[in-house]
């Protein structure tokens, strides 16, 4: 009799040039141990040398009631349909398109057709990125800025061709249009293989696992740190960095544990909020309140901090550390000894240090927002809200990943769309866990504040 | 996986000889007026078997490099076509399996070929391309591009060949080499059948409904409301009922009087899983049905659509494909297991039994 396992398909997508068929060749001649089969677009950009090859022409099909979610990959059907008559000939499937492919349709695919759904599941959208020229296209072409938003896993390639910057600029943006997808740097499509295979990128668990942190609000600065400091006048030095100037709160008593940063951090919000003082080197920054360091003059610049008792204080700031080669030193009064002067200048750690996922401004028309709140929601309502906002806008929301708790269910249901397309299911016992709900969405000209407040009302 | 029990054949079908090939059975038919069983497997094997008694009487292995996609027998019986992954077709000639004729189409897929009813030619698929050849193997005729590959092909007669593709279905006078018809229709078509007078043309469509055209009176019609894609159609010898898969039972439209439109259709239900092939007798209304569970049944079917089983049996696995023997005395399966089962039919007499014999 057949078996049940399915058998997974990942789909590897990018534009020409981007580096899919080097990686492509890099899968199939690596031990892996696994047969895979290959459907290749038909102008492949140079030969695939290994394994079952199958070239397949991008037929998207759309069907007569005009719906999209029902527009599927033909050729994909049909080719699938026959490699799952020689199940003992292949374990795994890599399906390459073209970088002028939506992904849409091939992703539908594997959750509209019966047949297919049955023997194969869909374990994840691999996006290869030309690192020197990604830029030009996400502002030339909608099907790129697609590709980036469909990604489970991004893999910026080429990284030889530009500078450590733009690619930090570039990498900022890109999750900025999909914060599910994890982003992987490579030269030459060198990356392992276990980062495009297997990713059981539509089983939200693993994500979870991989990523605790992938639902996190995002907060304009990026880098805190807590020091312990006894009574004293403090020099904080920063060297030549990213920006002229950088944002910076000071706050009293901040403790170290991950609860006591996240009360920190929604503090920092709302001073960051407030209107910047401007801080020119020397000057000595003051508490609670939101200062601009001034950094535009050449070589290492000063400001002071006065700390009137032994306590533990908070530096929120709007880079890392790192970036400026920041340091906390204790300025040693002519009363302490004299004997080292020059060595006791030591830099002291930071008791507890955090990097925040930034916020970034940006202007692309496809980004990607959570939803994260405690307590229960309505099933019939949140039922009818995704329905209508799915129907009216599923156009425009490429992906939707996330779990839910049920009033009364004892288990989390989790979920995942494509399009209008959407899935869910029970998962695993809530037990003693705080019962909560996290959804993602990325697409086109979301209204975050809009999509938020309904999904308030699906609350109990 | 399968929810049906194995059980010995039922009705009208009775015990006559089961034989096994290497991998997943994908073709079958009889060849040489019923003496010859033939059975290809995806993996490129093609074996004849002795229609009585299932004795091997040759077999050749890998005849195409890839994957062995489909299989046509002539008219006469005597020679057949097989056609692969490897963009080849091969004519052979059914008695010692000698392949006589290898045609190399390019780099692409052959997923359909089909001799047309007078013999005279072979129209084969490839990609979005309908070649038509001769006995000889000489191109004879080639269609324009198609807006998207050719997923089916029937001969509405002799020179007159019907494709279809996403959107449309279009018949081709391969002789003189006119378009005679074009129906278009915005949707992936996954399976076409003709009527025997070639008026009625059926295709099941992967948006789990039945289109279908009168050519003579332009009138078309969807049937929809099937749970799954309907990739399996047959039309009796007369051309009064269409059975249709895309579940896990027949249905069955009557084209007597003004239907199917407005009417009800027949539904056999007994298989546990979707249907996986269909097959008519060469005469009367007897309907074999296959299907994933790896069940086989036979019906007698009436002119409004409704039916009786008249014998059923288990096969073993998932049935690919379902071949009636030319007189109608024997059943054949082939299965996803690579599994051959042939049933004698009990001989009918004029007032065919209805019921379990």
């Amino acid at each position: 009799m057949s078996n049940t396992q399915k058998v997974p398909v990942t789909i590897l997508t990018g534009f020409l040039g981007s580096g899919k068929t080097t990686l492509l060749n890099r899968i199939l001649s690596e031990e892996h141990g696994k047969k895979i089969a290959v459907i290749e677009n038909e102008y492949g950009e140079v030969g695939i040398d290994q394994g079952l090859v199958i070239n397949a022409d991008e037929e998207v099909f759309e069907m007569s009631n005009g719906c999209i979610c029902c527009t599927v990959r033909g050729d994909l059907i049909r080719v699938l349909g026959n490699l799952m008559k020689r199940r003992d000939k292949f374990d795994y499937v890599l399906v390459e398109t073209t970088g002028l492919a939506d992904p849409g349709p091939v992703a539908q695919t594997f959750f509209m057709d019966d047949e297919i759904r049955e023997e194969f599941s869909l374990d994840g959208i691999v996006t290869l990125v030309d690192a020197a020229h990604i830029e030009q296209q996400l502002g030339r072409s909608d099907e790129s800025s697609e590709q980036v938003a469909f990604a489970d896993v991004l893999v910026l390639n080429k990284t030889d061709l530009v500078s450590d910057e733009s690619l930090d600029n570039l990498e900022s943006r890109l999750r900025d249009m999909n914060r599910m997808a994890r982003v992987i740097r490579s030269k030459q499509a060198d990356v392992s293989i276990d980062t495009v295979l297997n990713l059981s990128a539509f089983d939200l668990d693993q994500v979870l696992q991989r990523r605790p942190t992938f639902l996190e609000p995002e907060y304009p600065f990026e880098w805190t740190g807590v020091f312990s400091l006894e009574k004293g006048r403090y020099e904080l030095t920063l060297e030549e960095g990213p920006d002229p100037t950088m944002s910076l709160v000071q706050l009293l008593d901040q403790g170290k544990n991950e609860t006591a940063l996240n009360t920190g951090a929604e503090s920092c919000v709302r001073l960051y909020a407030e209107q910047e003082q401007l801080m020119n080197p020397g000057d000595l920054v003051p508490v609670g309140k939101h200062v601009s360091l001034q950094l535009q003059s050449e070589g290492t610049k000063s400001f002071f901090i006065d700390v009137d008792k032994a306590r533990d204080i908070g530096l929120f700031t709007q880079h890392t550390a790192e970036e400026f080669n920041m340091k906390l030193t204790k300025v040693n009064t002519p009363s302490t000894d004299e004997i080292d002067n020059d060595q006791n200048i030591s830099t002291i750690s930071p008791i507890a240090e955090r990097v925040w996922v930034a916020e970034h401004e940006h202007d692309d028309e496809v980004g990607s927002f959570a939803i994260e709140r405690e307590g229960d929601v309505d099933p019939e309502k949140l039922n009818r809200w995704l329905s209508r906002l799915l129907s009216e806008k599923g156009v425009d929301i490429f992906r939707t990943k996330g779990f839910i708790s049920y009033a009364g269910e004892s288990r989390r249901i989790v979920f995942q769309g494509v399009h209008m397309l959407f899935t869910a299911q029970p998962d695993k016992e809530w037990g003693n866990e705080p019962r909560r709900n996290q959804l993602v969405f990325i697409g086109r000209n979301l209204d975050k504040a809009e999509m938020s407040k309904e999904f308030d009302k699906c609350l109990v | 996986m399968s929810g049906i029990e194995a059980f010995s054949p039922k009705g009208m079908l009775h015990e006559g000889w089961s034989a096994q090939v290497d991998d997943y059975a994908i073709v079958c038919g009889w060849a040489l007026q019923g003496k010859t069983f033939l059975v290809g497997d995806v993996a490129g094997g093609l074996s004849a078997f002795e229609g009585k008694s299932g004795k091997l009487i040759w077999q050749s292995k890998d005849i195409h490099k890839g994957g062995l996609l489909a299989m046509s027998i002539h008219p006469d019986g005597n020679t057949f076509a097989t056609a692969g992954q490897d963009g080849h077709v091969c004519i052979w000639e059914s008695k010692e399996g000698k392949s006589t004729k290898n045609l190399e189409l390019g780099k692409g897929w052959v997923e359909h070929i089909k001799w047309s009813q007078d013999g005279k030619f072979l129209a084969v698929v490839f990609t979005k391309y309908v070649y038509v050849f001769d006995e000889n193997g000489q191109e004879h005729w080639r269609s324009e591009e198609h807006p998207s590959t050719v997923s089916a092909i029937s001969w509405s007669n002799s020179n007159e060949l019907a494709t279809a593709c996403y959107g449309q279905v279009t018949f081709f006078d391969v002789v003189n080499d006119n378009i005679n018809q074009k129906l278009e229709w915005r949707g992936s078509l996954v399976s076409m059948v003709l009527s025997p007078n070639g008026d009625i043309v059926a295709c099941g469509s992967q948006d789990n409904s039945v289109h279908f055209w009168r050519r003579s009176t332009d009138q078309d019609s969807e049937m929809t409301g099937y749970p799954g894609k309907p990739s399996h159609l047959a039309f009796d010898q007369t051309g009064t009922v269409l059975a249709t898969g895309g579940s896990d039972r027949v249905t069955v439209w009557s084209f007597q009087g003004d239907g199917p439109e407005g009417t009800v259709p027949g539904e056999l239900i007994l298989h546990t899983e979707p249907i996986s092939c269909l097959a008519f007798s060469h005469s009367g209304m007897l309907l074999a049905s296959g299907a994933r569970d790896g069940s086989v049944f036979s019906w007698f079917l009436q002119k409004d659509g409704q039916g009786d089983p008249v014998g059923g049996a288990f096969a073993g696995d998932l049935v690919s494909q379902i071949a009636w023997h030319p007189d109608d005395t024997a059943l054949a399966a082939i299965n996803a297991n690579g599994g051959i089962t042939v049933w004698e039919f009990k001989v009918r007499t004029k007032t065919p039994a209805q019921g379990f014999g």
